[in-house]
């Protein structure tokens, strides 16, 4: 084998390790005659796998290597997004081990899916290039349509699979024809590449903007970003909580870094009008995900609804990067968004698993009615969580917005912040919500958790004392984020 | 270390609180929040009144990417304020205890948390730090209001959740942009604290609105105006005090409602001169019809609490009129009125609290003749009535003729209407006192299956030490005038160009006074 080879395999070790670790538990069960080996035993296997990744990531931390001639690239931002996309995997395994849309004869499958899905999203956090990108954006995709479809006596999760499926194919299907046309017009898929061609092209070359507006789009799909975000509330909704803890999160942060590298190019500091229409995006997500929230009674719509809205804070973020002078403060806001907005989602999502107790129940708002009462701790982690996702400080989403809206104000994006503000003040309503009806109602039975799921109460526990705790000290993540970012290629 | 202490202890005395079994919580809450009061007043032997710096400076790096500091002190303008807070709250918890039945220990809790949080608005002197403590303030208020509140709290407490996040969202943006601007001050670092904020000459065009100076001014003029309130953003106001327990409305009208105005004063005023001084009018304009209309709402509220709460509507209108007087007087008279209002309107609705527990109503057509029922409780509500209406000798007095004074430097006509308000409170008030106590027996106060009695020792215990203060601060208003003098004189004088130091640390620590024991010691061996 030659040396240049085994380095580049070198490079995608840590994911190629997971994905073969889960492959474990895959395969005793086909020798054993299709038997399901021991839930606990396959989550065991996964975590196994995660730690390997995670190991192998952290010893290239910092290196900023290519391999496969410049396809893949293991920079600051793939290594920050890959812990972050491990780590919510394994919360999301957490919640569903043992939880009744998940648990039974599928787990080892349900653990291959998912953990394939992460790698998918660490191909496209990795991806230096386009064709990789949407490499990266299939395996992810084709594992969730996969995942959300496994619920197996729900009704609604076909029809959400089926939706997602067919709608993300649209997506894909445009992807790939903007890749065609940059491709076209710039003769060649590499971000570099494209990044050095695009200040001449963007302004002149009308097939060039076609092709870029249609990633654009692509990728915009993924995070749910208006006016492609109408299949979240379903597919949110429909997929088992675990697997809807996972997508709103780690589809984000994969997809988010990969929009990243798209926008890494002075080009776009001379087009305004893609600047335009881009602020005019995440304005209409911002406000149209958080209006429609707050009609949500059902609490995983409003959490999807809430995640179109975040995306849109995201997106605030990622334009002051791709459209100011300072790429860096404002990529730094959209990795520590990324991480923040993870944390509190999968602690909400955690809730909402634990009142699940059988498979086809919906949990809405009212069923929280005397949390307080029943359960005084999660009642609180669930406040500290909602808190943060409305932005209060000294929460870790306090500081999340804080730094997006500074790095949008650095930039003389007032306009935009101003409806990221507007936003921020609606989405106060519906988080209060809950809060509303755990401590301020009646006692219910409803709210009565019948369920043991230790992981699950140590995640959403966990959750919101890391929420508390890095709001406090959110500084050294900071830092880390930024260093990170500086290591960017 | 003390102010940190001061903060940071209630935290702790929560979690307290929370281990506590239910018997123990309320004896040994008192205890704690007396003990943070004795604290607090080592701030008073070791304040320095003759100088205006700030002092018991601490700065630590909080986000030091983005030129943040844990940066704490206190200087005249803020001392009365921690103090006022501290005094409140072993008052509120030994109040507190007829009318919080249920969630003791959460109650608790929830108020030193809310104590830790004014108490941080007050001392913060980085932008983001004070705004972290503002809008933390919000939370323990919120549940306060929704878990005990009366029947509307959820409805009450939203609206001031939303309206005054919705305020201080802006004033977030603001201090963002202050902290870019801030490079151009200094080392060329970002800064988010006070005292480099405040050497900021933001560019100012009068009498245009889009200029970065007219726009700042606004968005944080408009997180203060609803949190003081002003007219017309006063709405939230009376809907959260009917709703809020005794014990919430009296720390929401006690102490939050200052950070309103210590906002203008600490924030809006020094760090735009230009703009609070060509806006001024407004600011005139609007207090003095706040205080008429406050007074005149009050006057036709069929309820105690809601007279009460529009009373304040009415007396923060003079806070703000004085303060944008721009002088001394009114500057002083302000900040004195801040804590009269504080200690009277405090006290009113303690009492109302402590008549509401009794009959739970606060209907005033259903009282009268109250007099005879109760005659301690009356006396003590009619001295805490002339507190409020200024009766000289009652503090009230000297914060309002104070505020007169300036205004009437600053624009006579507008004094005049002002003074209208002092009439309008003497009628309101009075003829609130004269249908509840006087006059034939209301129907809850002849009720003869409920007969009425008289406060007991406890609840005197909860009003003595406020008329005691209302006397005093009416009597010797120097004791408390002279520790802001400095500052306020320092304020006034320097408006237009305001700057604040860090006072050199006193030679008399506790390091200086053990090696002068020492030398003694020494000496006479």
């Amino acid at each position: 084998m030659n040396p240049k080879l085994l380095q580049d395999l070198l490079m995608i070790a840590p994911m190629a390790a997971l994905f073969l670790i889960s492959l474990i538990p895959l395969t005793i069960k086909v020798i054993n005659f299709n038997r399901e080996p021991k839930a606990f035993f396959t989550l065991i296997y996964g975590f196994i796998g995660l730690a390997f990744a995670i190991g192998l990531t952290a010893s290239l931390e910092g290196t900023k290597k290519t391999a496969f001639s410049n396809a893949v690239i293991m920079d600051g931002i793939s290594v920050w997004g890959s812990y972050l996309v491990y780590g919510i995997t394994a919360v999301s395994l957490m919640l569903a081990f043992d939880h009744a849309a998940t648990r039974g004869k599928q787990f080892a499958e349900f653990l291959f899916l998912m953990v394939s899905s992460a790698c998918g999203m660490v191909v496209l956090l990795m991806a230096n290039d386009l064709i990789v990108t949407f490499l990266g954006i299939e395996t992810m995709s084709l594992c969730l349509y996969i995942l959300v479809a496994m619920s197996k006596e729900e009704v609604l999760s076909k029809e959400a699979a089926f939706k997602y499926f067919v709608i993300g194919s649209f997506a894909s299907a445009i992807l790939l024809y903007g890749i065609a046309f940059i491709y076209g017009t710039v003769g060649s898929t590499y971000f570099p590449e494209i990044a050095a061609a695009a200040p001449k092209l963007i302004n002149t070359n009308r097939l060039f903007l076609v092709g870029f507006a249609m990633v654009i789009l692509g990728l915009g799909f993924k995070v749910a970003m208006f006016p492609l975000h109408a299949w979240a509330p379903d597919v949110y909704q429909g997929a088992a909580t675990p697997v809807t803890a996972f997508m709103s999160t780690a589809v984000k942060v994969a997809t988010f870094a990969s929009f990243l590298r798209l926008f890494n190019s002075e080009a776009l500091g001379s087009a305004p009008r893609i600047l335009e229409i881009m602020q005019w995006l995440a304005v209409l997500t911002i406000i149209v995900g958080n209006i429609a929230a707050v009609m949500q009674d059902n609490l995983k719509r409003m959490l999807a609804y809430s995640s179109i809205a975040h995306s849109g804070y995201i997106l605030v973020g990622l334009i002051a990067a791709g459209f100011g002078e300072n790429f860096k403060w404002g990529a730094t806001g959209v990795m520590f968004y990324l991480f923040s907005y993870s944390l509190m989602t999968l602690g909400s999502f955690a809730l909402i698993a634990l009142l699940e107790d059988k498979e086809d129940i919906k949990v809405n708002v009212q069923n929280l009615k005397g949390l307080a009462h029943h359960h005084p701790v999660l009642a609180l982690s669930l406040s500290v969580l909602m808190l943060s996702l409305a932005g209060i400080p000294p929460t870790l989403g306090f500081f999340g917005k804080f730094y997006i809206f500074s790095a949008a104000i650095e930039q003389d994006m007032y306009w935009l912040v101003f409806w990221g503000v507007i936003g921020s003040v609606i989405s106060v309503y519906f988080y209060l919500r809950p809060v509303v009806y755990m401590y301020m109602s009646e006692a219910g039975e409803d709210s009565r958790i019948k369920v043991t799921h230790y992981q699950t109460r140590f995640a959403l526990i966990a959750s919101a004392v890391l929420i508390l705790v890095l709001g406090l000290f959110s500084s050294t993540i900071l830092q880390a984020v930024q260093r990170s970012v500086e290591n960017m290629f | 270390m003390l102010i940190s202490l001061l903060v940071f202890l209630p935290i702790l005395f929560a979690l307290i609180v929370l281990c506590l079994p239910v018997k123990m919580v309320r004896p040994i809450a008192l205890v704690l929040g007396t003990f943070e009061f004795i604290l607090s007043l080592g701030l008073l032997t070791a304040f320095d009144k003759s100088t205006a710096a700030l002092q018991f400076v601490e700065k630590i790096p909080w986000v030091p990417q983005l030129g943040i500091n844990y940066f704490v002190g206190i200087d005249g303008l803020s001392l009365w304020l921690v103090l006022l807070t501290t005094f409140l709250t072993p008052v509120i918890i030994l109040a507190s205890q007829e009318s919080v039945q249920k969630r003791i220990a959460g109650f608790h809790a929830a108020l030193f948390v809310l104590q830790t949080a004014m108490l941080g608005s007050f001392v913060a002197m980085d932008a983001v730090l004070f705004y972290t403590f503002f809008e933390l303030s919000l939370v323990p208020m919120y549940f306060m209001i929704g878990i005990w509140g009366g029947e509307r709290r959820i409805y009450a407490t939203v609206k001031f959740f939303i309206y005054t996040m919705a305020g201080s969202l802006l004033m977030l943006l603001a201090i963002i942009y202050l902290m870019y601007a801030s490079k151009e001050v200094g080392d060329g670092q970002m800064s988010a604290s006070l005292l480099d904020l405040y050497q900021l000459r933001l560019p100012f065009l009068a009498g245009q609105l889009i200029n970065p100076q007219t726009l700042l001014f606004f968005a944080f003029s408009l997180a203060f105006a609803i949190k003081v309130p002003m007219f017309p953003f006063h709405t939230w106001l009376p809907d959260a005090h009917v709703e809020a327990p005794t014990p919430g409305s009296v720390i929401l009208a006690g102490v939050m409602l200052k950070m309103g105005t210590y906002g203008f004063l600490r924030f809006v005023i020094p760090l735009f001169p230009e703009a609070a001084e060509y806006w001024s009018w407004l600011f005139l304009l609007v207090g003095v019809v706040g205080i008429v209309y406050g007074a005149l709402v009050a006057m036709v509220q069929p309820d105690m609490k809601k007279l009460v709460a529009y009373s304040s509507v009415s007396h923060m209108g003079y806070v703000i009129i004085g303060l944008f007087a721009f002088n001394a007087y009114g500057v002083s008279g302000s900040l004195y009125q801040m804590l009269n209002h504080g200690i009277s309107t405090g006290a009113l609705f303690l009492l109302v609290g402590m008549i509401y527990e009794r009959t739970h109503s606060r209907e005033i057509a259903k009282y009268g003749g109250l007099a005879k029922a109760l005659p301690i409780f009356t006396i003590l509500f009619f001295i805490v009535t002339l507190s409020s209406i200024a009766v000289p000798m009652t503090n009230g007095f000297v914060g309002e003729f104070f505020i007169l004074l300036g205004t009437f430097m600053a624009s006579k006509a507008l004094a005049g209407f002002a003074v209208t308000g002092v009439v309008l409170g003497a009628v309101y008030m009075l003829w609130m006192f004269k249908r509840v106590f006087f006059g034939e027996a209301g129907a809850l106060v002849k009720d003869h299956h409920h007969p009425l009695i008289d406060l007991n020792l406890r609840e005197i215990c909860v009003m003595l030490p406020m008329i005691i203060l209302i006397f005093w601060m009416g009597l010797f208003p120097n004791t408390f005038l002279n520790y802001s003098k400095a500052s306020i004189d320092h304020f006034v004088k320097n408006k237009d160009n305001y700057f604040l130091t860090i006072a050199e640390k006193k030679p008399t620590d506790l390091n200086a006074q053990v090696t002068s024991v020492l030398k003694i010691l020494e000496a006479k061996k």
